[in-house]
């Protein structure tokens, strides 16, 4: 099922988090690769540039960058450029996805998951690629309990927790209904949350995992501020102080409707399963996702532990008394990950064991938390200077 | 007439005195006149309260040393009582470093340093001759009150338009009563004598100078209530700011605009208009009646009946001499409420703060509605030029609130801004935002605000615990408020910001004082319009403007929009910013200018609904209705 050798694997949303990874993953493993992106303020050949650069990314002269405009027909190039780009076309890879989840932003995340799809649609007929991968997400089975099979996702009476969820099984299903159409083998992977790199802590993104980390931090430096440099009038009103062991005490309650999982898995886990897959699966659906996943209470002890903070706890109801300002503050900035934290789903992995049998997102223990909270804080969380944009 | 032979000593004097900087603060002055009026309730100069003449207030002082510096004119008789009149007591510093960021008390100490050197270095006095028109002027309205001394009539002779041309008045008087107003008009009609009509000395748009007389009418400063009829009569010499103040002692307001603008000025020029027109109009609406002088020298009052119609409205662009003197204005009181506040509601697009802003006034929801862009709204807040880059790069990049609108209102108007379900800044947290504005860039954790993932992308702000939230993480103090501030000056503004109205946001808005920071930066030249509430035809506009501006090097931005008249119509400002030092930068911007007129008037034509202001020039005082709604001829 190798990809041959003379033909390049298109890949799209390569400057994103999974894109990135994953084309560093491909290139390492001697394929050529031509990464689709839209022209924004930076140029896509300098934005993967300065990607591969941060990455360590192996030889470049395998990567082929190509600008392109998916809301047009044939992405807007020329003929001779597109009759040139199909020519070249081995497998497809669309990994490029608006991961927003507010609904205020449903016109563009509908556009850029769904209108888009027409042009990429056509681009696999007309380069009669040899099989096309989706990047999807586990949670477009949408709102559920128990098992979700590795199986087409029903469109009707299905509910969704945010529009991105939505985008993602519509998307599968235009897309599921494209490929049928012209006979084309598809495969659809869908990973759960992932995190960074469990050997390396490198990250591109820092939202999910760590944005509610981040969230902490800031919330936890406040209140530090204010009890060392300005007495802390207010934040010992409500009930903050600073322990003997210099850790901040933090009363911060977090309500989760129910006791579920969070289903995390590395960046690097979602690479090597997604090119397993490439090369040695069949079509299909594949969950690319955790069966062991931790439980919120695990993670409160890990951010506990690496923010120097104690008082986090969970409620399974809503708050009696009216909340403190950190919870006030913190619980709205969690609100859109809240039905993530305690989820009662399980992801058969039937299938993708079929292909990865012997690999397994390792365990998040704390070692990895901390090596992947580390490298975002070094990063300052994306904002330093030279950290790809 | 005021050629005069420098020697070479006096020149050497100036220059070696001198220094770059202290010509820049001179020739940096607004003419604002934000000296003559006690804004910060630091006091007055003490010197220009008593002689009145312009060149007596630090603002005169400032084009004196400038115009010494530059040789322009000669060492006069005047002059050194000007100089001699100051105490270098630094009341002026206060407000010209609160609105300008300028220490003009450096320039008042260099201005007596250089007229001690002069005359230590047996420099000439100068003394101006009476001639006969002269002599008849002041046996009109006293010695003191009428002079062709030069020192005087600098303070008169330039503004910062950069299409002004400079002119020199001939004479300067200062009539106390309609009635030597009437001989001062008569005796110049005879000589054939032109005239400009002036107040405090304030002027931005170059349309008040003459080489003539100059009548300045700031000894005219009666203020009169009538509270049982809800009027207050003034005389031509009255500020905005002073009257709104007396006014407000009594538990009114009345509707003016800039602070140290003249009330009667205003509505004989442009009309008086402001943030606060959703409410109380604007033009005609603002007033009852008023006493006039006209071209011949005769009195009338509006109120007769064989009076002209001034309510009517003629187009008549470039009038050189205004038609008539306004010698007493009887403007409207109106009530006050113990419960007014202000809300500002943040938006991510022009469209959406117009859509709110026209329906408020349809509704009629608030007193004063204002749509602000960063420029204004960064500028206004920020006690300091840095602090205003910083806070307008936080609210646009890091806030993700490029457009702000400022609503007053009584309680009944907020509750409706809550139940329309926005999200808003309430003055609490604006004075904490105010407060430690020094350190808000570095605060890491409104990178969060923005990237709360909510359906309201201002969710935030409706946190309950959010006031104390932000209280704790920045710690907001006055001394906190003017860490940046020129550290001689910081004990005094510290003493100042604990001071509850200069942070409250409705008093600020009435008292408007802190309006002329947006020339802080750099002065601009402002387009105002009122033309339909349509956010598609403004953004077209601005987007050509924008085109202009751009083509030509020059800043461009929006200045504020208010609606008025139920939403029909709104008020636009688009600003030209430019370096009043640099004349190259004046010479582009005269050409942004141009095109940007050329630019209006096709979209009059095309419309047949968009009246420029300048339109009114002259006529300020005409019935909004006449000038909105019928087509002038």
């Amino acid at each position: 099922m190798a990809n041959r050798k003379d033909k390049y694997i298109v890949l799209t949303g390569a400057t994103g988090f999974l894109g990135a990874f994953l084309l560093a993953g491909l290139l390492d493993r001697g394929y050529q690769v031509i990464a689709l992106g839209r022209s924004s303020t930076m140029k896509l050949a300098e934005r993967l540039s300065n990607l591969v650069t941060w990455l360590n990314i192996g030889p470049r002269q395998r990567l082929l960058p190509i600008e392109v405009d998916f809301t047009k027909k044939h992405f807007g190039l020329d003929d001779k450029a597109y009759s040139q780009l199909c020519a070249n076309t081995g497998k497809i890879i669309h990994c490029a996805s608006d991961t927003r989840f507010a609904e205020r932003n449903r016109k563009q995340v509908m556009e850029s998951n769904i209108s888009n799809l027409a042009s990429i649609l056509e681009f696999a007929e007309d380069s009669q690629a040899e099989h096309f991968y989706y990047i999807s997400t586990a949670y477009a089975v949408g709102v559920c309990e128990g098992i979700c099979l590795e199986t087409p996702v029903s469109l009707e009476n299905n509910k969704f927790t945010n529009v991105y969820e939505e985008s993602k099984a519509q998307a599968e299903d235009i897309i599921t209904k494209g490929c049928n159409k012209i006979a084309m083998p598809l495969s659809i992977l869908r990973p759960s949350i992932v995190y960074g790199h469990s050997k390396t802590g490198r990250a591109l993104k820092f939202n999910a995992l760590y944005y509610g980390v981040k969230s902490l931090s800031y919330i936890k430096d406040i209140f530090v501020k204010d009890i060392v440099e300005h007495g802390g009038t207010k934040s010992i009103k409500w009930g903050f102080n600073i322990n003997n062991d210099g850790t901040l005490y933090l009363p911060l309650t977090v309500y989760l409707p129910e006791n579920g999982a969070v289903n995390l898995i590395s960046v690097d886990y979602f690479v090597e399963a997604t090119i397993r897959i490439m090369e040695q699966g069949d079509a299909g659906i594949y969950n690319i996702t955790c069966d062991n996943p931790p439980n919120i209470l695990t993670i409160s002890d890990y951010i506990e532990k690496f923010l120097g903070i104690r008082g986090i706890k969970t409620i399974c109801k809503p708050f009696d008394n009216p909340p403190n300002p950190a919870e006030e503050l913190f619980g709205r900035f969690f609100e859109i990950y809240r039905p993530y934290l305690s989820d009662k789903r399980i992801f058969d992995r039937s299938h993708t064991k079929s292909v990865v049998n012997d690999l397994s997102t390792p365990p998040l223990t704390y070692d990895i938390f901390d090596r992947c909270m580390s490298y975002a804080v070094a990063c300052d969380w994306g904002k330093i200077a030279n950290f790809p944009k | 007439m005021y050629v005069t032979i420098i020697d070479k000593e006096r020149e050497n004097v100036m220059k070696d005195n001198e220094t770059d900087e202290i010509v820049k603060i001179a020739k940096n002055c607004r003419h604002f006149s934000m000296c003559k009026i006690d804004i910060l309730g630091s006091g007055i100069c003490a010197s220009g309260l008593e002689k009145h003449y312009v060149s007596f207030f630090p603002q005169g002082r400032m084009d004196l040393y400038a115009a010494l510096y530059e040789n322009k004119i000669p060492v006069t008789d005047r002059c050194i009582e000007i100089v001699d009149s100051c105490n270098l007591c630094g009341k002026c510093d206060y407000p010209c470093y609160f609105t300008q960021e300028l220490r003009p008390l450096k320039v008042m100490k260099a201005l007596k340093e250089h007229i001690k050197s002069y005359l230590k270095n047996g420099g000439e006095i100068v003394k101006t001759d009476d001639d006969q028109i002269l002599i008849e002027l002041k046996k009109i309205v006293g010695d003191y009150w009428a002079t062709n001394d030069p020192a005087i009539g600098i303070a008169y002779h330039h503004d910062i338009c950069p299409h002004t041309t400079y002119k020199m008045p001939h004479y300067v008087v200062m009539p106390k009563t309609k009635e030597e107003i009437s001989a001062i008009i008569k005796l110049l009609n005879q000589n054939n004598i032109t005239y400009a009509v002036r107040g405090n000395g304030a002027s931005s748009h170059g349309l008040t100078f003459t080489d003539g007389v100059v009548l300045d009418l700031h000894r005219m400063k009666t203020i009169e209530f009538d509270e049982k009829n809800w009027l207050v009569k003034v005389e031509p010499g009255v500020s905005s700011f002073d009257m709104q103040m007396e006014a407000q002692k009594r538990g009114f307001r009345v509707h003016t605009a800039e602070p140290s603008s003249l009330v009667c000025a205003n509505i004989m020029t442009t009309g008086i208009l402001s943030t606060f027109s959703t409410a109380y109009g604007l033009a005609g609406d603002n007033y009852v009646t008023a006493e006039f002088i006209d071209r011949d020298g005769r009195y009338f009052d509006l109120n007769d009946i064989n009076a002209p119609n001034l309510f009517a409205y003629e187009y008549i662009l470039g009038e050189p001499e205004p038609f008539a003197i306004c010698v007493s204005l009887s403007m409207k009181l109106h009530a006050k409420t113990d419960d007014e506040d202000a809300i500002i509601i943040p938006f991510d697009s022009l469209g959406k703060a117009m859509d709110f802003s026209k329906e408020c006034a349809a509704r009629r929801i608030g007193l004063s509605i204002a749509i602000l862009g960063q420029e204004f709204f960064a500028t206004f807040m920020a006690p300091t030029k840095k602090l205003a880059t910083e806070a307008k790069d936080l609210f646009i990049n890091k806030l993700g609130m490029p457009y702000l609108v400022l609503l007053i209102g009584d309680a009944y108007d907020i509750n409706c801004v809550k139940e329309m379900g926005h999200s808003f800044i309430n003055n609490d947290l604006f004075k904490i935002l105010c407060q430690s504005l020094p350190t808000l860039k570095s605060a890491e954790w409104l990178d969060l605000l923005d990237s709360l993932i909510e359906d309201d992308p201002y969710e935030f702000l409706k946190l309950e615990q959010f006031k104390d939230l932000a209280e704790m993480a920045l710690a907001p103090s006055p001394a906190h408020m003017v860490e940046d501030i020129d550290p001689e000056l910081q004990p005094f503004f510290e003493k100042l910001y604990q001071k509850p109205e200069m942070l409250d946001l409705v008093w600020l808005n009435t008292s408007r004082i802190l309006s002329s920071r947006y020339c802080r930066e750099k002065p601009p030249v402002a387009l105002v319009c009122y033309l339909p509430c349509e956010s598609s035809l403004i953004e077209e506009m601005q987007y050509e403007l924008k085109k202009i501006a751009d083509k030509h090097g020059i800043y461009g931005d929006l200045g504020f929009i208010t609606p008025f008249d139920f939403g029909k119509r709104c008020i636009w400002e688009y600003d030209f910013y430019f370096n009043n030092l640099d004349p190259d930068e004046i010479s582009r911007v005269r050409q942004v200018n141009d095109q940007a007129f050329e630019l209006l008037e096709e979209y009059c034509k095309k419309t047949g609904t968009i009246r420029p202001v300048r339109y009114l020039l002259n006529h300020g005082c005409c019935r909004k209705e006449n000038l909105l709604y019928i087509n002038p001829k």
